[in-house]
C-alpha cells in the first residue's frame, strides 16, 4: 500500500504523540505511585519511544536516499550497467518513483550512448575507410597527373610531328604534281617517239627493198663480169700463142740473118727480108705483149671489181643485216614506247589519284592538328582540374582524419558509460 | 758489112760475130755433165752432135741470175761449145768506123776485145778466141769456175 512521505511524517509524528499520550494514561490506570522522577521516565520512555519509532521509520527512507545517492553517483561516474534496485517495503514511496525515474533515465542514457557508440565506431570505420579511399584517390589523382603531364608532353611531340607531317605531306603532294606533270611529258615524248620510231620503220622496210634491188644488181654484175672474164681469158689464150708464134717467127728471123750472113753477097736480100720478118715478128711480139698487158690490166681490173663487188656484196649483207637489226631495234622501240606510253599514263592517273589522297591527308592531318590542340587545352585543363581535384582529396584527407579524432574523441567521451551488456 | 748478134750478160751489152754462129735455138733439155765447173750447164743435142752449154755470164762471173731460154750455138769451126746468156738483144750491123779499143785499164779476163759504139749503147765485143782459150784452161785445171 503506497504511503506518501507527508502522510509516513504526519503518521509517525501522531504515533509518537500518541504513544507518549497512552503511555501517561497507562501509567495512571496502573496507580503507580508518583515519583519524583515519574516525569523524568515519561520524558525519557517519551524520548526512547520517539527515537525507536523515529529510526524504525526513517530507517528504510534514508535507506532508500543512500540507495539513490550511489545510484546517482554511479550515473554521474557513467556505470549504467546497473538499475537502481530499492529494498522491499510494504509502504512504497516517492523514493520508489524517484528510483524509477533513474532507472528510466539509466536506460535512456544506456540507449543514448550504445547508439553514440556505435555511431561513432561507424563514423571512426567510415572516416578511417575514408581517410584512406582519400589517399588513395590522392595516390591515384597523383598518377593521374604524372601521366596527364606526360599526356601533355605526348601533345607537343604529337602536334610537332604533326606539323611536320603537314608540311612533308604538303611536299609530297607538290612531288606527286610535278610526277604527274613529268609523267604527262613522258607520256607525249613516247607518243612522238613510237610514231618516230613507226616511221623510222618504214623508212627501214623501204632501205631493206631498195638494198635488196641494189644486192640483186650487183649479183647480176658478178656474174656478168665472171663471163667477162672468161672472154678475156681466151684472149689471153690466144695472145699466148700469137706471142709464141712471133718469138718463133723472131728465132727463125734471127737464124736466116745468120745463114744470110754466112752466105755472104748472096744472102744479102734473104737477110733483108730476114731482117723485115724479124721487125714484123718484133713488132707483132710487142703487141701481143702490149695485148697481153691490156689483157692483165683488164684482168686486174676485173679482179679489182670482183673484189670490189664482193666487198659490196658483203657490205649489203652487212647492211641488211644492220637495216634487219635496226628494224628489230624500231620495233623495240615502239614496243617500249607503247609500254612506256602506258605506264606514264598509269603513273599520271596513280599520282592524280595520289595527289588527291594527299589532299585528303593533308586535311585530315590538319584536322589531327587541331583535335592534337584541342587534346593539348583539354589536357591542361584535365591537369588543372586534377590538381585542384588532388587538393580536394588533400582537404578530404584532412577532413577525414580530423573526423576520425572526432570520432575517437567521441568514443573516448563515450568509453566511460559502462553499460554492463557489452564486452567493456 | 759484117753483123753482130748483141745481148746482155747482166746488164751490159755484149756482141759476137755473127760469122762465128752456127744459130739461135730454143733450148732443148739440158744434160747434166759430172765432174765439170759450175758455169758448164750442161749437154744438149743440136742436130744429132752434143754441144756443151757455158753459162757466159757466170763464167765471166756477173752474178745474173736469169737465163735466156735461147741458146746461140757456135759455128762447129770455132768451138763445140753454145752460150746462154742472160737476155739475147738482136742483130745489128758492125761498123769498123764506130769500134774503139777496149777501155784502159780493164782486164784481159774480161775478154772484151773493143767496143762498139751504136746508137748511144756501148757493145762489148767478145774476144772469143781469148774466151775459148780460157775456157780450155779451166777445163784443164778444172777449178772453178
Amino acid at each position: 500500500m503506497r504511503l506518501e512521505l507527508r502522510t509516513k511524517f504526519i503518521g509517525g509524528f501522531v504515533l509518537v504523540v500518541g504513544s507518549i499520550v497512552l503511555l501517561d494514561f497507562v501509567v495512571q490506570s496502573m496507580g503507580i505511585p508518583e515519583f519524583w522522577w515519574s516525569d523524568a521516565v515519561e520524558t525519557l520512555a517519551g524520548i526512547l519511544l520517539g527515537m525507536f519509532l523515529g529510526v524504525g521509520m526513517s530507517k528504510a527512507f534514508t535507506g532508500n536516499v543512500r540507495v539513490l545517492t550511489e545510484g546517482a553517483e554511479r550515473i554521474s561516474d557513467g556505470d549504467l550497467s546497473r538499475s537502481i534496485r530499492l529494498g522491499h517495503t510494504a509502504f512504497p514511496d516517492e523514493t520508489e518513483d524517484l528510483a524509477n525515474s533513474f532507472n528510466s533515465l539509466v536506460e535512456s542514457l544506456r540507449k543514448l550512448v550504445g547508439r553514440i557508440r556505435g555511431s561513432s565506431d561507424t563514423v571512426a570505420n567510415t572516416a578511417d575507410g575514408l581517410s584512406s579511399t582519400a589517399e588513395q584517390m590522392s595516390v591515384s589523382s597523383q598518377e593521374i597527373a604524372g601521366a596527364i603531364e606526360q599526356i601533355s608532353l605526348g601533345a607537343e611531340t604529337q602536334a610537332e610531328m604533326v606539323e611536320r607531317s603537314g608540311r612533308a605531306i604538303k611536299e609530297m603532294a607538290t612531288s606527286v604534281d610535278l610526277v604527274a606533270a613529268a609523267a604527262n611529258k613522258l607520256a607525249n615524248s613516247a607518243d612522238e617517239t613510237a610514231s618516230t620510231a613507226q616511221q623510222g620503220g618504214d623508212n627501214v622496210r623501204q632501205a631493206m627493198a631498195s638494198m635488196k634491188n641494189v644486192l640483186s644488181t650487183v649479183e647480176a654484175s658478178g656474174q656478168k663480169i665472171v663471163s667477162y672474164n672468161e672472154l678475156v681469158q681466151r684472149i689471153g689464150t690466144i695472145v699466148d700463142v700469137i706471142t709464141n708464134i712471133a718469138q718463133q717467127t723472131n728465132l727463125l728471123a734471127l737464124n736466116a740473118t745468120i745463114e744470110a750472113a754466112r752466105a755472104g753477097e748472096y744472102g744479102r736480100g734473104f737477110a733483108v727480108v730476114a731482117e723485115e720478118i724479124r721487125k714484123l715478128a718484133d713488132s707483132t711480139g710487142e703487141s701481143a705483149g702490149e695485148i697481153t698487158q691490156l689483157v692483165e690490166q683488164v684482168r686486174d681490173e676485173s679482179q679489182k671489181v670482183q673484189a670490189t663487188m664482193a666487198d659490196s656484196v658483203r657490205l649489203l649483207d652487212g647492211g641488211r643485216t644492220a637495216i634487219d637489226t635496226t628494224g628489230d631495234a624500231f620495233e623495240r622501240i615502239i614496243d617500249m614506247a607503247v609500254g612506256t606510253q602506258e605506264r606514264a599514263g598509269q603513273i599520271a592517273e596513280m599520282s592524280l589519284h595520289q595527289s588527291e589522297q594527299s589532299d585528303a591527308v593533308v586535311r585530315a592531318i590538319e584536322e589531327i592538328a587541331k583535335i592534337t590542340e584541342d587534346n593539348a587545352s583539354a589536357t591542361e585543363e584535365v591537369s588543372a582540374a586534377t590538381e585542384e581535384q588532388s587538393a580536394s582529396m588533400e582537404e578530404m584527407a584532412r577532413s577525414a582524419m580530423e573526423l576520425t579524432d572526432q570520432a575517437r574523441q567521441l568514443m573516448e567521451s563515450v568509453r566511460r558509460f559502462k553499460l554492463g551488456t557489452d564486452q567493456e | 758489112m759484117d753483123q753482130v748478134l748483141t745481148f746482155r750478160l747482166e746488164n751490159e751489152l755484149y756482141g759476137l760475130e755473127v760469122d762465128r754462129i752456127q744459130e739461135v735455138l730454143q733450148s732443148p733439155p739440158l744434160h747434166y755433165i759430172p765432174r765439170t765447173p759450175p758455169s758448164f750447164l750442161g749437154s744438149i743435142n743440136v742436130h744429132g752432135s752434143p754441144r756443151t752449154v757455158l753459162d757466159l755470164a757466170r763464167f765471166l762471173e756477173f752474178a745474173a741470175e736469169v737465163r735466156d731460154p735461147r741458146i746461140v750455138v757456135l759455128t762447129p769451126s770455132s768451138s763445140s761449145l753454145a752460150f746462154s746468156v742472160t737476155q739475147l738483144e738482136r742483130i745489128v750491123p758492125l761498123d769498123p768506123e764506130q769500134v774503139f779499143p777496149r777501155q784502159e785499164g780493164a782486164a784481159a779476163g774480161s775478154c772484151i776485145r773493143s767496143v762498139l759504139q751504136l746508137e748511144e749503147q756501148m757493145i762489148n765485143l767478145l774476144d772469143l778466141d781469148l774466151l775459148l782459150q780460157r775456157v780450155e784452161e779451166v777445163c784443164e785445171t778444172g777449178g772453178a769456175p
